[in-house]
């Protein structure tokens, strides 16, 4: 009995024992190669977007070419939870060594407590800052004239829409939002689905509201400073405009995730995604037929509006921790970030616009991206998503559900905008 | 006796009806998801309920290796194994010290063990993340198994406890006589005779944990040390749905519970069942 | 014999590793979880302010914790109810057949031991808004219903398909519970009764309920427990849709709280949930006893 016993319970530690070397502890060796870690927020291996599969690429490539000198530990999380165990790695003292981060609210909390270190002396030493296609790239990286971190790549928000749908229906790209609703009709009326949007992941509807506040003319910075209220005319004829294009929503926009709206697009059941040009890769990658048959335009114009040029747009960013030991090593892992074969993937295969001047074979590239190239270049200024241009992140996600709930006629828009206002009073903005 | 052999009353015919009907219920998913993880994305789009035309045994493989699953395994097992060592050990150890040792703070030790038993997990999620992370053991499988040990072992003692309680005096005695040492009476006598009982806190410690997701989720986002439910989770994400993969992972992540429970179900229900009374 | 078990040392050889692993890893974490829960976090200076019974207080006008509140209420009614129907008719049923019993029993209770987070994706994609069941229905021309995203009702369509695939999962457990008790008791209070001229169903009004009282307590207790904790099915069958379906439970909204990206970090508060998730627990498994406790029959 004593035996058996004692067996079961020595076996059963000897596997855990081995188990504890098969799980890997990244092999320690040398003390020459220096270590950095990287955090990220997307599986390098099980995701599917081509700017995170570009990513690993880089990371493979980093590591390669500094065999022996420099190595790098990917730490990967899922979108949902990247800034908590962020933040909890901060808290520990045990700040990756560069991390990648949106401009705006969230950079600011690693700006401000001083966790993010100053970039520019890295960026003038070489002529690195020079590769960069201009220095307003760096606009939402500034802090006090310093630079705190460094742009990817560039996603611009667009119309997309199905040619032969559109054809098939009589209907014209729309350049008003007047026009916008003549298509959708002609589009209904054809049988097809007229707009594919995720109010279920918020942010989708979201983006879609921004595009109508601004275009509407809303000051963010003057509902930002408690200059003007949140509940004003613009907001407010910004929200009945969401709630009249809801109408040629599918309908099961309230519960499809990002992905089921996509789907819906290149799978030819509807006709007009309001989308980043990251979709481009994925909608492509699932329906190869479907690259032609789509077409990219610009956001409409509202009459008496804002200016109709304006673009959403918004960039992943990395930045250094100021706590490294190793700043050399990070300094060369961004650099290959934005080096040439990096943005070329970024152009060609991840359907975002470069951050540098990199020539790319516009062929190779995806037909999409030259007409989001087009929208981009002719755009007299660009603006952030809205959720995360507001006072904080929690701001933008609360801005976010109010939008949800006018969509699903839970709120007005007064009584939406005025939640916005009151939220802001509430949480000491005002 | 010899008349009721032949009679099928139809009140037996409805239950079988009944538990036909419940067996579809059961299984069909099971099949289903089978069947589902062979198609290509397209297919499961459009076709979700057609059997496959082409089997695409290649979405196992991309699964497995996109998904990190062989990891995930190692780190679920690892976890789990040694939990379940440890909660066996410790738990029947204070078990035997609560239930047979003569000391005055016995009751209030259980007492104080039991406690446990009422709090669920998340009360202390928190202020464990936030200690976790300042003494390196968050992103350590060590922090997912010292709370798993933890909220296992109210369970195991409370059974222990029982278990030796029922062995007679006499057996103890005996040994005492033949100038066995405690620690040889716990672990040569009192052990062995309580195997059921263990094999008991084994099976609900082992099983609670390999399927544990809140605590994994909270505590881990290096992709070399998730286990196996928060592997799954990241199929679905906020830009895609990956139903080619989801499906194999899935099947991938049941496949070894399904095996294991069909060649020892009645065992592992009585077990868990007893576990779940005596709990 | 009795000297040695009053060995002082090996008493506590064997109990102090216990005793400092919970008094480590439980009873100092919920000290600090009350703690937290008076506080507010700065995530800018990373740091805990005392703010009393603040959290509380926004508790008792916060909509989303109301809506957290009611579904986990639901959850909790619906699942002490439905389980126990369910739970008796399958044990009562099973008890009555001979051949095929352990197949349906034990086919019934395989979810319980597999991950609710697996579980959770299958049924999720099942209950999809087109290419599930709904993609079934449309071929017959049927307009499927918005089975999880519908947000009208009171208790909302999600919540009560979602209720039924925790109930699909874990009436297993139930079931096996009671038909323990059933088992256990003796044949001949059942043979003098059908010789006192009692029919089968009366038997089991008259002897089978009464005796199975106490085994209902434990049950429901059980259930009571596991559905004010319920996260992965919600977890992994909405992901982080929760909020604006009106779905969030007690667990996800301490969760969204405490750990997302989206409206996180609020230590204080999500501790403050955590604290009202504990004295429900505690309330419910008390009113549950109460209500059960009962003089043991003898079998």
């Amino acid at each position: 009995m004593k035996k058996r016993w004692l067996s079961v319970l020595l076996s059963a530690a000897m596997v855990a024992g081995t188990l504890t070397m098969a799980v890997p502890a990244q092999a320690e060796e040398g003390g020459e190669v220096q270590e950095i870690t990287w955090m990220f927020w997307d599986d390098l291996e099980a995701s599917e977007d081509n700017i995170t599969k570009g990513f690993a690429d880089v990371i493979d490539r980093f590591n390669t070419d500094y065999e022996g000198v420099y190595h790098v530990t990917p730490i990967t999380t899922t979108l949902e939870e990247y800034y908590t165990q962020l933040n909890a790695l901060v808290d520990a003292g045990q700040t990756p060594d560069v991390f990648i981060v949106s401009p705006g609210p969230n950079l600011d909390d690693y700006v401000l407590p001083g966790v993010a270190a100053p970039l520019d002396e890295y960026l003038e030493a070489d002529g690195w800052k020079d590769t960069f296609s201009s220095d307003a790239v760096f606009a939402q990286q500034t802090y006090d004239g310093k630079i705190y971190a460094v742009p990817l790549n560039i996603a611009a928000a667009c119309v997309f829409y199905n040619k032969e749908i559109f054809e098939e229906a009589g209907a014209e790209v729309p350049t008003t939002y007047d026009e916008l609703l003549e298509t959708c009709q002609k589009i209904k009326d054809a049988g097809y689905t007229p707009i594919t949007i995720s109010a279920g992941t918020a942010w989708c509807l979201s983006m879609l509201a921004g595009y109508l506040c601004d275009r509407e003319g809303v000051d963010l910075d003057a509902v930002n400073s408690g200059e003007e209220s949140w509940n004003n005319e613009k907001t407010v004829a910004a929200g009945e405009k969401l709630l009249e294009l809801s109408q040629y929503f599918q309908e099961t926009a309230a519960g499809d995730s990002n992905d089921d709206a996509t789907a819906a697009l290149y799978f030819e059941e509807a006709a007009i995604l309001i989308q980043g040009s990251w979709a481009i890769g994925q909608m492509n990658g699932a329906n190869p037929d479907f690259e032609e048959k789509c077409g990219v335009f610009q956001f409409p114009a509202i009459e008496g509006g804002n200016d109709p040029n304006r673009v959403i747009a918004k960039s992943d960013s990395l930045a250094m921790s100021s706590t490294t030991a190793s700043p050399e090593a990070c300094v060369a892992l961004m650099k290959y970030f934005t080096d040439d074969e990096a943005q070329r993937y970024t152009a060609e295969v991840g359907g975002k616009i470069p951050v540098t001047n990199v020539e790319y074979d516009a062929d190779a590239a995806p037909a999409q991206l030259a007409d989001v190239m087009d929208i981009f270049n002719n755009a007299t200024g660009t603006f952030g998503f809205y959720n995360e241009s507001l006072v904080s992140s929690d701001a933008g996600s609360y801005f976010d559900n109010q939008m949800v709930k006018i969509f699903q006629k839970e709120l007005t828009p007064e009584e939406a905008f005025q939640a916005v206002e009151d939220w802001y009073a509430e949480n000491g903005y005002r | 006796m010899e008349k009721k052999k032949k009679k099928i009353k139809p009140s037996t015919i409805l239950i079988y009806v009944f538990f036909i009907f419940m067996m579809v219920i059961y299984l069909a998913p099971v099949v289903w998801i089978a069947m589902t993880s062979l198609k290509t994305r397209a297919e499961i789009y459009k076709n979700p309920f057609a059997a496959p035309t082409v089997f695409h045994w290649e979405n196992y493989k991309v699964a497995w290796e996109a998904g990190k699953l062989g990891i995930a395994m190692l780190n679920s097992l690892f976890v789990c194994v040694v939990t379940l060592v440890l909660t066996m050990l410790l738990g029947s150890m204070a078990a035997f010290a609560i239930g047979r040792m003569r000391w005055k703070l016995a009751n209030a030790a259980m007492v104080y063990i039991l406690i446990g038993m009422m709090i669920p997990v998340h009360c202390v999620l928190i202020p464990l993340f936030v200690r976790f992370a300042n003494i390196g053991l968050s992103n350590n499988l060590w922090g997912l198994i010292l709370p798993y040990l933890t909220f296992s072992l109210p369970t195991s003692v409370y059974i222990m406890t029982g278990f030796f309680r029922s062995i007679p005096n006499e057996l103890l005695e005996s040994a005492c006589i033949d100038g066995c040492s405690i620690y040889k009476i716990f672990f040569q006598i009192a052990l062995p005779l309580s195997r059921t009982g263990l094999f008991v806190t084994g099976l609900m410690t082992f099983i609670a944990n390999w399927n544990e997701l809140l605590l994994a989720l909270v505590f881990i986002s290096d992709g070399n040390k998730k286990t196996l439910p928060v592997a799954l989770t990241k199929f679905v994400t906020p830009y895609q749905t990956n139903y080619d993969k989801m499906f194999p992972a899935i099947m991938i992540a049941i496949i070894p519970t399904i095996v294991v429970y069909t060649l020892f179900s009645n065992q592992i229900v009585d077990g868990l069942t007893t576990g779940a009374v005596k709990g | 014999m009795d000297k040695l078990l009053r060995n002082k040392t090996a008493i506590f050889i064997f109990v102090a590793p216990a005793l400092i692993l919970f008094t480590v890893v439980l009873f100092i974490p919920i000290g600090t979880s009350f703690y937290y829960a008076l506080c507010t976090y700065d995530r800018t200076t990373r740091s805990y302010s005392f703010i009393g019974l603040g959290n509380f207080q926004k508790m008792l006008t916060d909509p989303n914790m109301r809506i957290a509140l009611k579904n986990s209420l639901f959850f909790l009614l619906f699942s002490c109810i439905s389980q126990l129907i369910m739970g008796l008719l399958l044990a009562g049923l099973l008890t009555n057949i001979k051949k095929g019993r352990n197949l349906f029993k034990n086919v019934i209770y395989m979810p319980c031991v597999l991950s609710s987070a697996a579980l959770g994706l299958l049924w999720a994609f099942l209950f999809h808004a087109k290419v599930g069941i709904n993609n079934l229905l449309a071929n017959f021309g049927i307009k499927g219903p918005a089975w999880l995203y519908s947000t009208t009702g009171f208790i909302t369509l999600p919540m009560w398909v979602i209720a039924f695939v925790a109930l699909w999962q874990y009436v297993g457990q139930s079931m096996m519970l009671y038909m323990a008790q059933i088992s256990g008791i003796s044949k001949s209070l059942y043979e003098a009764s059908y010789i006192d001229g009692a029919t089968k169903a009366k038997a089991f009004r008259y002897i089978t309920l009464p005796l199975i009282k106490p085994m209902v307590g434990t049950a429901m207790s059980l259930n009571a427990i596991g559905s004010l904790k319920f996260f992965d099915l919600i977890y992994s069958m909405l992901g982080d849709k929760t909020e604006n379906l009106k779905m969030d439970v007690l667990a996800t909204y301490l969760y969204r709280t405490g750990f997302s990206s989206k409206g996180g970090h609020h230590y204080g508060y999500a501790s403050a949930i955590g604290i009202v998730l504990v004295i429900l627990c505690l309330l419910a498994t008390a009113i549950i006893n109460r209500i059960f406790k009962t003089e043991n029959y003898e079998m």
